[in-house]
Order: C-alpha cells, then sequence, then structure tokens
C-alpha cells in the first residue's frame, strides 16, 4: 500500500510540474503597429472601380466589401483609421454597372461547336437598377470610401462627372454625392473632391487614379474614347488636375499615398487571347492560301496569325497579326470558332491592339506616371509603385503556398472582367500601398493576409 | 491507479494543445531511464531497452527482462506570419510514442542474449487551427512508424559484446493541405494522401567495457526508406474541377535516416553514473519529398519538392545519482543541431536547433518489480522564410513530454 502511495504521487508530481509550466503555450511576442508619423483617423480613399470594388464587371455589395479602399482601410484601422463607411449597392450582390448588366460569374456555356465549358456569365437578366437610381448620400456619415467606377484624373474637379442632366455623368457618383439628384436648375453640382473635403478634411488619404484616364480608349481596341491629353487645365489635362488635388490636400495639410498606373496592356482582357491562336487543317490553310495568296498571305498547318483589319495596311487594309499585338476579350468568340472570324474575315479594329497603338497606350502611361512621382514627390505623399505590383503578378509568383498570376480566371488575382482585380487581388494591391505609407511615414501597419479574401468561385 | 493516470493526461491535454513531437520528425523516447538522463546512455544498459539503444550492451545485462513504456507527448506549436503579424497555432492530437522490449537468456550469465524491440522512433503529428495561413501548405500531418526489431548479441570477449537486429518498419503516412480553388459558397478544395508504408533495416552495436568504471559503446541504425507503393489521394473540389483533381492512386517514399551514436558512461562508484552520447543522424537522406500521382492532369502534376536536410549531430549528456539501493534520481539535457536548412523550413518539421532539459525518476519495488518515471522540456525557435511557398515568419514549439515504464525482470 504504501508502494502504491509513492507511485501515485509520483504521476501526480510529474503532472502538477507540467500544469504549473505556464510556459506551455508559446507567447505572442508581436511587433507593435505603429502609424508613425501619420493620423489616420480621418482616412478617405480615392480611386476608381479598384477602390469602389467595382469587379466581375459591376459594382455590387461584396465587392465593395472587398475592394482596395476597404481591405486598405481595415488594415489602417490597426493604426487608428476610422470605420468603413461605403456607399453600399443592395444585399442581394447583383451587382450593375453603366450598361445596367449584372456582375458576371463563373458559370456553363455552350459554345457553337456545342462544347460546354466554363465560362464568365451574367448572374442575372438585369443589373440593380435601382441602386443606380436612388441616393445613398448621408450628411450625418461620411463615406470613407469615395472610390467611382470610371473615375478619371481630370474628373476630380468636374462639376459635370455628378450632374444628372448631362449625358457624360457618372451614375455611381451620383448616387453618393451630397447633390442628391439635384432637380434640372436647382442648384449647384459639386465635384468629387468637394464631396471629399464636405464635412470636414480627411486626415490621409489613398488616391489610385489614372487607369481611366487610359483604359476607355484601349478597351475601344484604340478607336475611340481618346486618352486624357497631358496638358490643359484642371479638369482637361492630367498634370493640371493632379496637381491641382495635390496642392488641395497640401494647403489642408492632408497627407496621401499614390499609386502609379500599370501597364493596363498585361491584363488578362487583353492578353488571354494569343495573336496566333488560328490553327489551321491541310484544308483550311490551302482553302485560306487561294483567298489572302493574291496578297501575299500565306497560311501553314498548325499555329497562324489571325487576320485583322488595318487601314495602314496596303491596298485592302488587311494584314495578320504580328507578335506582341493584343486581341481584346470583347471579340465574338462564337464567330472566331464557327465562323471564319479572324480568318476569311479579318477581325475590326475595335477588338484588336496593334504595336503602334500599344505604343501610345503605353507612352502615356509612362507620360502620367512621371507627373504622378514628380508631384507626390514634392508635396512629400508616399509613391505605392504599382506598376511594379502588376508587373509582377504578370510574371506570376508564389504567396504562401498560393499560385498566383494574370491568367484569365485561373491566375487567382483578376476578377472575370479581366481588368479589375478579385478580392484577393485588391488585399495583394493594398499591401504594396501599406508597404510605401511603412516606407515614407515610419509607420508599422501589418500587411493583409491576401488568402483571407476570395478568389473565383467555381460552380 | 491506471485510472488516476489517464484522467490526469486527460487533463494535461486541456491545459496544452498537442502535437506529435520530434527532432526532424526522428522520436527518440526509447527509454526512460535515458529520458531522464537527457536522452543519453546507450553506454549504461540499464534494462532490455538495451536491445534498440545499443544491441551489443545487452550482454552485460545477466537477466531476462520485460520492458513496457509510454511517453504522451503534449507540445504546441505557434507559427507568427512576419507580413501580417498574425499569430496561428497547431491543435494536433496528443503524441504517444511507446515502446515494449522483451530480452531473454537460455541459462544464468550466457554468452547469448536474444529479444523482441517494438517501439516508435520516428513519427509526428501536427495539426494547425483552422484557416491558418499556411493552410495550402499543410494542414494535418500524421507519420507513424512502428520499429519491430527481432535481435540477437553476444559476449565475444569478457568485456566486449556485440550484437545486431533486423528492423521492420510499418507505418503510415496521411498529410493534408487545402487546395485554393473555391466552390460557390466561397469554400476551400482539400486534398488529403494517405496510405501504408514498409520498410526495411538494421541496427548493430558494439560495447567495450574496459574497467568497471568506464564503457564505452558504438552503435549504428541503417536508414529505412518508408515506401508508399499503394497510397490514395482523396480530392474534395467544386464540381467543376473534379476532372482537374481525379481521385486516384499515389506512389512516394520517405526516408527514415541513419542514426549513429557513439556513447560513454562513467560509474566512478555504484550510486553514481554519468553519460555521455553523440549522435550523427543521416538527415541528407532526406532531399526530396516526391508524390507520383497515377493519374496526371493540369492542375495534378508529379511534386518534387526539395528538403535538402542536413546530416548533424546532436550532443546528449545525463548523470544519475541513487541516494539508496531501490531509488534512482536523474537529470540531463543535451542540444541537437537542426537538420533543415535556412529556406526549406515547412509547416511538416517546423524545426530549429534545440536545447533541452531532462528530469528522471526510477525506483525498484522489489528485485524483479520496477518502475522509471521522466519529464521531458523543450522550447524551439526557428524564422525562415520557405523557397517554395514563401511562407514567411517564426515557428515557436514548446513541448513537454511525461513518460512512464515497467519492467519486470527474472
Amino acid at each position: 500500500m504504501v508502494k502504491r502511495n509513492s507511485f501515485f504521487k509520483q504521476i501526480v508530481f510529474v503532472c502538477l510540474f507540467g500544469i504549473t509550466l505556464t510556459s506551455c503555450k508559446p507567447k505572442e511576442n508581436l511587433l507593435p503597429n505603429s502609424p508613425g508619423e501619420i493620423n489616420f483617423q480621418q482616412f478617405v480613399a480615392i480611386g476608381d472601380g479598384n477602390t469602389a470594388g467595382y469587379m466581375d464587371d459591376a459594382l455590387y455589395q461584396y465587392g465593395q466589401q472587398n475592394s482596395l479602399g476597404s481591405i486598405l482601410q481595415t488594415q489602417l484601422q490597426l493604426v487608428g483609421a476610422g470605420e468603413v463607411y461605403l456607399p453600399l449597392m443592395g444585399s442581394s450582390n447583383i451587382g450593375t454597372n453603366s450598361s445596367l448588366l449584372s456582375k458576371l460569374i463563373l458559370g456553363y456555356k455552350t459554345d457553337c461547336l456545342g462544347a460546354t465549358g466554363l465560362s464568365p456569365v451574367r448572374f442575372a437578366q438585369q443589373g440593380e437598377v435601382a441602386s443606380l437610381t436612388s441616393s445613398v448620400y448621408s450628411s450625418q456619415n461620411k463615406y470613407s470610401n469615395f472610390g467611382v467606377p470610371g473615375l478619371r484624373m481630370i474628373d476630380m474637379v468636374s462639376t459635370a462627372f455628378g450632374n444628372i442632366n448631362l449625358p457624360q455623368h457618372n451614375a455611381f457618383f451620383a448616387r453618393m454625392s451630397k447633390d442628391q439628384f439635384n432637380l434640372p436648375g436647382s442648384g449647384e453640382y459639386s465635384s468629387v473632391q468637394e464631396n471629399i473635403f464636405d464635412g470636414g478634411y480627411p486626415t490621409f488619404c489613398s488616391i489610385y487614379l489614372g487607369i481611366e484616364d487610359v483604359l476607355p480608349y484601349a478597351r475601344s481596341g484604340a478607336t475611340t474614347n481618346p486618352m486624357s491629353p497631358l496638358l490643359g487645365l484642371p479638369g482637361i489635362g492630367f498634370e493640371e488636375s493632379f496637381a491641382a488635388l495635390a496642392d488641395g490636400f497640401s494647403v489642408q495639410n492632408i497627407k496621401a499615398v499614390v499609386g502609379t498606373i500599370p501597364d493596363i496592356t498585361k491584363m488578362p482582357y487583353f492578353t488571354t487571347i494569343p495573336y496566333n491562336g488560328l490553327n489551321l487543317d491541310a484544308e483550311k490553310a490551302a482553302s485560306l492560301n487561294q483567298i489572302y495568296g493574291p496578297l501575299g498571305f500565306s497560311f501553314i498547318v498548325g499555329s497562324n496569325p489571325f487576320m485583322i483589319e488595318d487601314p495602314n495596311a496596303g491596298t485592302f487594309g488587311v494584314r495578320p497579326m504580328v507578335e506582341g499585338e493584343l486581341i481584346l476579350l470583347s471579340v465574338p468568340l462564337d464567330s472566331m470558332k464557327c465562323h471564319q472570324y479572324g480568318s476569311v474575315y479579318p477581325l475590326r479594329d475595335e477588338f484588336v491592339l496593334t504595336l503602334a497603338e500599344l505604343q501610345v497606350i503605353r507612352n502615356q502611361t509612362l507620360a502620367y506616371n512621371q507627373v504622378i512621382r514628380q508631384y507626390s514627390n514634392l508635396y512629400g505623399f508616399a509613391l505605392a509603385e504599382t506598376a511594379d505590383f502588376y508587373a509582377k503578378l504578370y510574371d506570376g509568383f508564389v504567396y504562401n503556398g498560393v499560385s498566383m498570376s494574370a491568367k484569365f480566371v485561373s491566375g487567382g488575382a483578376y476578377s472575370l472582367d479581366g481588368i479589375h482585380l478579385n478580392p484577393r487581388g485588391n488585399a495583394l494591391l493594398a499591401n504594396v500601398f501599406i508597404n510605401a505609407i511603412n516606407k515614407t511615414y515610419k509607420s508599422t501597419i501589418p500587411f493583409a493576409n491576401a488568402l483571407f479574401y476570395s478568389s473565383t468561385y467555381f460552380p | 491507479m491506471k485510472r488516476i493516470y489517464l484522467g490526469a493526461l486527460f487533463l494535461l491535454h486541456f491545459v496544452c494543445n498537442n502535437y506529435g513531437f520530434s527532432q526532424g520528425f526522428q522520436v527518440n523516447f526509447l527509454s526512460q531511464r535515458q529520458q531522464g538522463m537527457g536522452l543519453a546512455g546507450s553506454a549504461a544498459p540499464y534494462d532490455a531497452s538495451a536491445l534498440f539503444c545499443n544491441p551489443g550492451s545487452t550482454v552485460f545485462l545477466d537477466e531476462n527482462n520485460l520492458v513496457a513504456g509510454v511517453t504522451p507527448v503534449f507540445g504546441n506549436v505557434m507559427f507568427v506570419d512576419s507580413s501580417t503579424q498574425t499569430a496561428y497555432r497547431s491543435n494536433s492530437p496528443v503524441g504517444t510514442p511507446f515502446s515494449m522490449y522483451a530480452m531473454f537468456q537460455l541459462k544464468p550469465a550466457a554468452k547469448l542474449k536474444f529479444g523482441l524491440s517494438i517501439n516508435t522512433p520516428f513519427g509526428s503529428t501536427i495539426q494547425y487551427e483552422d484557416n491558418w495561413i499556411g493552410r495550402f501548405a499543410l494542414t494535418r500531418l500524421e507519420l507513424k512508424a512502428i520499429f519491430i526489431q527481432p535481435t540477437f548479441a553476444y559476449r565475444i570477449a569478457d568485456h566486449i559484446g556485440i550484437g545486431g537486429g533486423f528492423v521492420i518498419s510499418k507505418g503510415k503516412v496521411n498529410l493534408q493541405k487545402d487546395i485554393p480553388v473555391q466552390d460557390s459558397s466561397g469554400t476551400y478544395g482539400h486534398a488529403e494522401l494517405a496510405g501504408k508504408a514498409i520498410g526495411f533495416g538494421y541496427n548493430l552495436g558494439i560495447y567495450f567495457n574496459p574497467s568497471k568504471q568506464l564503457s564505452v559503446g558504438l552503435s549504428y541504425r541503417s536508414k529505412i526508406n518508408m515506401n508508399l507503393p499503394n497510397g490514395e489521394a482523396t480530392f474534395t473540389v467544386p464540381n467543376a474541377l473534379a476532372a482537374n483533381f481525379p481521385n486516384g492512386g499515389f506512389t512516394g517514399s520517405l526516408p527514415l535516416p541513419s542514426v549513429t551514436t557513439l556513447g560513454f558512461a562513467y560509474h566512478p562508484c555504484s550510486a553514481f553514473t554519468v553519460v555521455l552520447d553523440i549522435n550523427r543522424v543521416g538527415w541528407k537522406a532526406y532531399d526530396t519529398l516526391a508524390f507520383d500521382y497515377a493519374t496526371n492532369t493540369s492542375s495534378l502534376s508529379d511534386t518534387k519538392s526539395p528538403r535538402l536536410y542536413k546530416s548533424i549531430f546532436a550532443f546528449r549528456s545525463g548523470v544519475e545519482i541513487k541516494p539508496c539501493k531501490s531509488l534512482a534520481l536523474r537529470i540531463g539535457g543535451g542540444y541537437g543541431f537542426c537538420p533543415v536548412p535556412n529556406g526549406y523550413v515547412t509547416p511538416e518539421t517546423p524545426d530549429g536547433n534545440r536545447i533541452y532539459g531532462t528530469l528522471g525518476i526510477g525506483y525498484s519495488f522489489c528485485e524483479k518489480f520496477c518502475i522509471d518515471a521522466s519529464f521531458y522540456y523543450t522550447k524551439i525557435t526557428r524564422s525562415d522564410t520557405n523557397l517554395e511557398t514563401n511562407l514567411s515568419g517564426t515557428y515557436t514549439t514548446i513541448a513537454l513530454a511525461p513518460g512512464l515504464s515497467i519492467s519486470y525482470k527474472w
């Protein structure tokens, strides 16, 4: 009996020893979050659809909640930023674009060959029309996100931008503007900048503008929607517009992080269809040789460049594409697959960006970025080199065990419109802004966990 | 008594989250006496556990002996992601390395000994909390290997014994991780690779006893390649991607490294023993973790993940004091270098160089029956950025292991 007791004591001793070792669980020694030199209290995110959370070719609630602006502010809340307050769309998450179409989801589609496969399809017959025609402005609570789909740098000071009586007005802005759908002739319309400054100045802003100054031109295949000119008064020229914005901030001692503009032609909307995706068998190659032989173009069995319209290409204005030229995702794919579009019938100009057009787009982007860098340095703003991030994404990288790339659908970062990022892409982009803030203003804001944010949903 | 013991373990389970503890995935809980003396003592044969620690040393134990022991391992891994400054923890089940030894001689003071050793010198079960940032690298890994080793030893001279055994290792592997594809409700895919493995090896030892006070032992346990000939891969993915991730067979293999041990024991008087072991563990054998799937698709290709482990040394030492004949008190510690090079630390084995300490106690109830208990504690910290996954942060591991064995000899 005595021996039994001694054994029992031994066990109890061992167990108590274990329990009293409070260091059984490793302690969290996390780095402190510091705002550095910045007061983040009144934070406002300013930008286009990326900042607003436009994705899958629509503005919808879930996208807004997972926008660049929202994710960035969620991280900034760790160093004092206020509540995220968004001009939310409907909770049904149907969303809408400016053509009143709903968001895209990944669904099944049967093509002209009868093959069923995954494809972006509209989520609903019609977009959230009601959300675009009702005001969500509240004088009590200022939005912390002034991301507006389609907002250009040159629109910031424009009073036409929110004027619903003008055809060029932006419905996404009008619904959140303090003007609250002024009746014709009933008052002045205010600019985006006036709205941002209304009811108290922000203490810190993120500014991610410029993509929309060049994107519509590229999306038209360089046929319409000219890019914002570099020179001109605020509201017309890119440089003066940004200078006015930056100066307005400087006067009020507002600090900011400003993003540079990526090379939009590396987005999946422009890179998914290869220029030489015309695959021919012997019969088709022979028939095309018969058609185009007299023009001096020949076709081989296998992979060939698509044929395009080009007014500068000889008498007939037709030529094969060359490497580096891009086909837009707006091209009618069924016609390409089944009706010899891109071969017997050349692709129209609006679906193609030629080398010359690409050069113009890229040069303009470089010029915009030069302006952004110059004035950001001048006013002491942090500079987020988003162009580097998009380039890295185009090359592909691994993030915490997940491969990310700029591939359409499978790349994991772009939404189904092939232009705007999805929530995960936005989180990675937000980290570029956070990195710039930390470096410039000596803050230690933790990065967002991009894997916490969703990617494409598969059926 | 047993019920109380289990009850206490149950309590501990709630105090600490647990995980199977290992160096690399080596588990050195082989003998309770060694566990009390800093995991050293291969040159100080004590009971039938010598069959495994150094088969050659058994020839100086003049007895038949049965030993059974278990060492529940309670541990915690915490990963602090460097970029998000967020901590994630493991919630692994309790590890239960065990050992059973049976040693016999045909007559007293026989030159020949034979016996059977069954134990778990390798293994690891680690499971991370749900939704942790490394979920696409690993959510759970269970490695189990049971060594069955029939052994013979012979005293070739008055002071020299040699011994050897053939090792059959039966094991199982279960590796799980999430797949970064989401279904229409946002749920991520999941992969589970499971299979039974088998491998063969051997264990040799020579023991030299030049004086009453000093003994020296050298033992070598061979590398064992654990082959998974019929692994089964199960993927849970959105319907649209089911064809990309076909369930089916896979093959793979995992090396269990060789262990060479040079041991010294010094006992100037019967009440005092000092032991020192130097281990060389051949981790260099773990070069690549490869999975070869029966069916490959555009999304599922065979994987070859570089591990590039290095062979390492470990130094272990301890003392035993016997205030009276029936009681032994032990203390020890050691230092082990980490086999995992920078850039290759994975959530599977978040290993680093380690210092550990141990305590032990032995009590003989009578000539034939004794009980040994031990306690082990370590804390390991390792920071790394994995080159394959870019998972970057600091792993902190705390493990404690109370062990108990009973021994009967005649």
